[in-house]
């Protein structure tokens, strides 16, 4: 399948992938959604970024075919949920943020039940909720009761339960939250797969600097509104704030104040001090500028992950 | 995986085979809920509990009812008795009729437990939706819901009734007796279960439906009597009739002879009389399960019998009950100046009634619930989530 293009400006809904534009949903007199643009385009992961009571769940439920949006129109693969809520869910698969799993059941009868929810030919569910179980390594405790998993286990059970139909349009919110190290690091390898296979992988997430290594492109919002639209390249063309240690801090201030660089004293634990450099080989010159200086660098880094970049100005932006 | 697109053009003539398959994939679906949840059920050690508590409870009612009935032949075999006494029908219809209303009572009490959180309970503990996302349309869900509290509910009813085939076994009765009861048992069961998924569905907390259920149990087995009570002084109307005149009824010691015929004749100018159209609110007395039940369970006719029998508690229940649908028209006597018959004559079984009406009760419920539980969904209950 081709990566569908991001366009410039689309107000059409994307024929695969997942969108929504100019979506509203209140509740009582509470406006957790408004007029939203969202899209994202099939072979692509995007990323879902807002604060805590943002509105991204609430348009993950719009987007899943659970909830009915006030005005504005959902689209899976080009289809209506509301039209045609079968088709759409077929192709859909969603991971809420809530764990909700049948705790007496083991995790093997829970995705050979979902399996059978999904109408999949019966004599394939065996194999196919077998391979799920090694995908999200839960082969070992696929005969317990889901009641004493992990939290972490159960939040992989509950992905494998939003792949079990294959579905091409993947909704998770928050997917790596309560997730060890090592299972973040096969999330991480287990959506760039499900991208690179041609399926829309929408992940919400308040983990920014993950979101870097998984995201194409990520779409910010804030108060019910969509604040930004921007792919991961904007977001490193941007510009990025670089943190910087030396043996003897007060020399390197004096060589960047030398260079005519404006920086500020960091806040970590260690005396550091944090720049903004506006593209990497900027960042390169610099380092190579300090070291023949003879200033004794110890670190030199990103302080933050471009799109934490773009979350922080939004942020300052709004205060 | 087959992409299935509905395309726009004339619609499909619909194929039989297809329509099969359509209904076999629905109740596949509800099938499908049902097992989840049974699973879900049959693996919590409290169920089993409940059931031998029930087990136990019901059985020790049966062995008290029997002693009970022992010991009170005893005390009248002691006693010289004239012949031509009737001999009791021995301790079956007793110990039947204590052990139906108790378990009756007892699956009114265990059915909204079984029921009244099934939809948001599953809401609260976020598997709803995980349900509401896949495949399965808003009725599979719940009607597999229902389905599974009604088997849970049958199961309490199979553990009793082994002791309603022992009161049979003692004499009395007939296996029909047993097998109309636990249909009927069956049936309120279901209707309660009913109620209380469709109340499950609309209420936001499993603790307010489950209060809720239960008070509409307590209004459909206490408030139809209040009700009916209550709404039969208001029912204050006229009847013509005339005068009866009884004949003299030769005494019998140790009971009295049954009126074959009714024991007066009707005589004189139809004036009228202030009587009580219970047939007005007798439909409040049929919403009552025990009226239900006892007026569905048939019972020998005795109008043949020499002697006057005191009905058992079921007959008594549906003979009033027959005669409050009635009304004055049927039960006062001389009433349009013809003699009413006496006994067991009130034929006109209320049992339909009130089983329409309980069962529209579930039905309406059930429907609200069903439309609460369509996504997308455009209006939320306060308070709740969708996830």
């Amino acid at each position: 399948m081709s990566v569908a293009e991001m366009p410039e400006t689309t107000r059409a809904p994307l024929a695969s992938g997942v969108s929504a534009v100019g979506v509203s949903r209140r509740f009582g007199s509470v406006h957790a959604v408004e007029h939203m643009d969202f899209e994202a385009p099939a072979g692509q992961v995007t990323a879902l970024i807002g604060p805590n009571g943002a509105g991204k769940t609430t348009l993950l439920l719009m987007l899943a075919s659970l909830l009915q949006p006030d005005s504005g129109v959902v689209t899976v693969d080009g289809l209506d949920p509301a039209q045609d809520s079968a088709a759409v869910r077929r192709r859909l698969g969603w991971m809420p943020d809530t764990l909700g799993v049948w705790e007496s059941l083991t995790a093997r009868e829970i995705l050979v039940q979902i399996a059978r929810f999904y109408r999949l030919p019966k004599t394939g569910i065996d194999a196919r909720v077998a391979e799920l179980l090694a995908l999200v390594r839960l082969g070992e405790f696929a005969d317990q009761p889901a009641r004493v998993l992990s939290k972490g286990q159960q939040q992989r059970l509950s992905l494998a339960r939003a792949l079990v139909h294959d579905p091409s349009v993947l909704l998770l919110d928050e997917p790596a939250a309560g997730l060890d190290p090592g299972s973040r690091v096969e999330l991480r390898t287990l959506l760039r797969n499900l991208a690179a296979a041609g399926k829309s992988v929408v992940v919400s997430s308040h983990v920014l600097s993950e979101l870097d290594e998984i995201a194409d492109g990520a779409v910010f919002v804030n108060q019910g509104r969509t604040v930004k639209q921007q792919t991961i390249e904007e977001a490193a063309q941007q510009g990025r704030r670089y943190a910087i240690t030396a043996l003897d801090p007060a020399a390197l201030a004096a060589k960047l104040t030398e260079l005519g660089l404006e920086f500020k004293a960091g806040s970590g634990r260690r005396p550091s001090v944090s720049l903004m450099l506006s593209h990497d080989d900027g960042a390169a010159a610099l380092l190579r500028d300090l070291v023949t200086a003879g200033i004794a660098v110890v670190s030199f880094g990103p302080a933050s992950g471009a799109l934490e970049e773009t979350y922080m100005s939004l942020e300052t932006e709004r205060k | 995986m087959s992409a299935e697109k509905t395309l726009p053009g004339p619609a499909p003539v619909p194929d039989p085979a297809e329509a099969r398959g359509a209904v076999a994939g629905y109740l596949g679906g509800i099938r499908d809920v049902v097992v989840l949840e049974m699973k879900q059920r049959l693996r919590s050690r409290g169920w089993y509990i409940m059931l031998g508590i029930w087990f136990t409870v019901i059985a020790l009612v049966t062995a008290l009812t029997w002693a009970g009935w022992n010991a009170s032949m005893e005390v009248r075999n002691s006693m010289p008795v004239p012949d031509g006494t009737p001999q009791p029908d021995g301790p079956g219809s007793a110990i039947f009729e204590v052990v139906l209303a108790f378990v009756l009572l007892f699956a009114l009490l265990v059915a909204p437990a079984l029921s009244a959180n099934a939809v948001n309970g599953d809401r609260a503990g976020g598997t709803l939706a995980i349900l509401q996302v896949t495949l399965l349309t808003p009725g599979q869900i719940l009607w597999g819901k229902f389905c599974a509290a009604w088997l849970a509910a049958i199961a309490f009813l199979a553990a009793s009734s082994p002791f309603l085939i022992f009161a049979v076994l003692l004499g009395g009765l007939t296996p029909g007796h047993v097998l109309v009861s636990l249909v009927m048992l069956a049936v309120e069961v279901a209707v309660i279960c009913g109620i209380g998924v469709g109340i499950s569905a609309l209420a936001g907390r499993p603790l307010f439906s489950i209060v809720v259920t239960y008070l509409t149990v307590a209004a459909l087995v206490v408030g139809s009597l209040i009700a009916f009570g209550l709404g039969v002084q208001l029912t204050q109307g006229t009847i013509k009739a005339n005068q009866a005149q009884y004949k003299a009824v030769e005494y019998v010691p140790g009971g009295s002879p049954a009126p074959i015929e009714p024991g007066y004749t009707c005589e004189g100018p139809l004036v009228e009389h202030d009587v009580l159209r219970t047939e007005r609110v007798a439909w409040l007395l049929a919403l009552n399960p025990y009226v239900v039940v006892a007026d569905a369970i048939p019972y020998p006719e005795r109008l043949g019998s020499p002697y006057y029998y005191s009905g058992g508690m079921i007959e008594n229940i549906s003979q009033g009950a027959r005669a409050a649908l009635a009304g004055p028209e049927g039960t006062y006597a001389c009433a349009n100046g013809k003699v009413q018959p006496q006994y067991l004559q009130q034929t006109t079984p209320l049992w339909p009634l009130g089983l329409a009406l309980q069962l529209g009760l579930a039905g309406l419920l059930l429907w609200l619930g069903w439309r609460s539980l369509h996504t997308p969904a455009r209006r939320l209950a306060r308070g709740t989530r969708i996830a």
